[in-house]
């Protein structure tokens, strides 16, 4: 089984610093309004709260479209400055939120970025950004419905939506296992506490920062190759399945054979080992029986001692 | 003349940033404290804590946070605020601070820090939620001047004035960033120096420095390379008329080495006195 760790010593913080924009390909300069779609009033209502929602509509317009605000406008709302008008100070906010947001997906989403190129996955996020603006104080799950973008995102690609949707479904995995909480894992004594004639019914809990996923295109060596340093081509659909975990502060990826995941997926889901262990058989029938005992025998002691799961429970009762 | 919260003078300290925590826990550098970012610790139950935990345990740490949207008219974030006041109590943070503005409306966050209307209604509005926040921690907030690139028409008063009474009328503390004080008045034209003149410095807590990026009609307040001499003699000023505060280097961007960036916060001892 190769495993593959991760260093994220490079993440991005979420830090006060303003970000710098960086022009869009299709985005125009800023001018008079002469946008019909998303037109935005002129400031009538000087309150603190009429003010921070213009400023708001301003700010959160897709840096594709015309900022929907006149220069004469933005004079009645705002102060020209020493060398830039009203209009400029204004639209440095919404570079720069724009700009934020994508160097968060960008941060999440390294694998993807590289395949789509930088330009084409800087339109993507900005597609993203309109469509999922951020209604959490913080950044940490901003991302999480890029997987879904790809899948749904109707505009031809030279990289299929599938590899791109799975290549985000992996990546994101990462994220949610950074974050997920996990215990002390289980260790292979932990394992002879289990009396002889329980091991049938007993079942494993798995680790809180793991997911296990199973995909149309080979991702994770995709992805395992680009850290490498390689720019490896995109690949042709073929099925894998990865299980994504954390022990301590390391991430880790683990590729799986189709027969591994059948049988992890009923661990995680909580079927007894017995039953589990069954789901072998079925998918290694072309092995005689010892065979097949001791090829499962091998991966669960890899399981248990990379810390995929936590403890067993019996019963009602945990060991 | 020490600050009236009783907040200790650490020292120079650094930004707490991911690139450097294996140096930091592999070597411990003689660093006097961190500064940590409040929410690369939030809403996660995972790595972050791994390793903020890690030097929590061996550094005075600070929490520096851009989230709380104290001048924004939707409600406070009840949610924001009990995470926040659960990690100043796991990490042990001698004070915590955020910015002057607001970061979203209506349900939206920019993940930006807004500037605010430096009007009667929006300073009203800002004393009694950092009142609400203060009662909340039980302690005293330290609330940031922000880089601005804009200011709303119509103010009756500029942002020092609204500071100095927010700061008064609120019994907050300040942490006063002298680089945006240079980014803003570059950007607004106004002297750097008028500002620092109205700052009640009773009520300063900590100080900022950081590099920025001039565009020549104006600044972006980047975080981005070493500290220009300008902005180090306004931190000078600033912390003589202190009597004496903790500074704190902010990298956020093209971030070099830990040794590299501690040898930048260290120049404040060429600005600041013998004694920083």
């Amino acid at each position: 089984m190769n495993r593959y760790p991760i260093d994220l010593s490079g993440h991005h913080e979420r830090a006060s610093a303003t970000f710098e924009g960086r022009p869009p390909r299709a985005r125009a300069a800023p001018s008079a309004a002469s946008d019909s779609t998303g037109a935005l009033d002129s400031l009538s209502d000087s309150s603190l709260r009429g003010r921070q929602q213009w400023f708001a509509r301003a700010v959160l317009t897709s840096e594709s479209r015309v900022l929907p605000v006149s220069e004469a406008e933005a004079r009645h709302a705002l102060t020209p400055g020493p060398r830039l008008g009203a209009l400029e100070r204004l639209d440095i906010y919404r570079r720069g939120y724009h700009s934020r947001l994508v160097e968060c997906l960008a941060d999440d989403y390294p694998a993807l970025q590289h395949a789509l190129g930088r330009e084409a996955f800087e339109e993507l996020c900005r597609v993203y950004i309109e469509h999922h603006p951020s209604h959490s104080p913080n950044l940490n799950f901003f991302g999480r419905r890029m997987a879904d973008l790809c899948r749904s995102e109707p505009r031809e690609s030279r990289v299929p939506h599938g590899f791109c949707s799975d290549l985000a479904t992996l990546e994101w995995a990462i994220v949610e296992v950074i974050h997920a909480p996990s215990s002390d894992p289980l260790t292979v004594e932990g394992l002879q506490h289990i009396p002889a004639n329980r091991w049938g019914d007993a079942r494993l809990v798995a680790n809180m920062a793991l997911r296990l996923v199973r995909f149309a295109y080979p991702v994770n060596t995709y992805f395992q190759s680009l850290r490498e340093g390689a720019d490896p081509p995109i690949p042709s659909a073929q099925e894998s399945a990865t299980v994504v975990y954390r022990s301590g502060p390391t991430i880790w990826r683990m590729d799986l054979t189709g027969p591994m995941f059948d049988v992890l997926s009923a661990l995680l889901a909580g079927d007894p080992l017995g039953e589990a262990l069954g789901r072998a058989e079925a998918s290694l029938a072309h092995l005689d029986e010892q065979e097949t005992v001791a090829r499962v025998m091998f991966w669960f002691r890899e399981w248990i001692s990379s810390g995929l799961f936590v403890r067993v429970a019996i019963g009602s009762s945990g060991t | 003349m020490a600050n009236r919260f009783d907040v200790p003078d650490l020292g120079v300290g650094l930004g707490l940033r991911t690139v450097h925590y294996g140096r930091i826990l592999e070597s411990r550098p003689e660093v006097d404290w961190f500064e940590i970012l409040s929410e690369n610790y939030m809403q996660t139950a995972g790595r972050p804590l791994h390793f903020v935990d890690a030097v929590a345990a061996q550094y005075p740490v600070a929490m520096h946070g851009v989230s709380m949207s104290i001048g924004s008219t939707d409600p406070l974030d009840r949610a924001y605020l009990e995470e926040l006041r659960a990690l100043r109590d796991r990490v042990h943070a001698l004070w915590v601070s955020d910015h002057l503005c607001w970061t979203g409306v209506a349900g939206k966050n920019t993940h930006d820090l807004l500037p605010m209307p430096y009007t009667e209604e929006a300073l009203r509005h800002v004393v009694d939620r950092v009142k609400e926040v203060q009662d909340f921690l039980g302690a005293p907030l330290a609330l940031e001047n922000p880089s601005t690139y804009v200011e709303f028409a119509g103010g009756a008063m500029r942002e020092w004035e609204f500071l100095a009474r927010l700061a008064e009328e609120a019994d907050c503390a300040l942490l006063l960033d002298v680089n945006n004080v240079f980014v803003s008045a570059y950007n607004h034209g106004f002297e750097p120096h008028e500002y620092l003149r109205a700052v009640p410095f009773e009520r300063v807590v900590q100080l900022h420095v950081a590099g920025h990026t001039h565009h020549g009609t104006h600044i972006i307040d980047s975080h981005i390379g070493p500290v220009i001499d300008d902005v180090w003699r306004l931190a000078g000023e600033a912390w003589r008329r202190a009597g004496g505060v903790s500074v704190l280097l902010e990298w956020d961007a093209e971030i070099p080495s830990l040794e590299e960036t501690h040898a930048e916060a260290l120049r404040a001892r060429l600005f600041l006195g013998e004694a920083a």
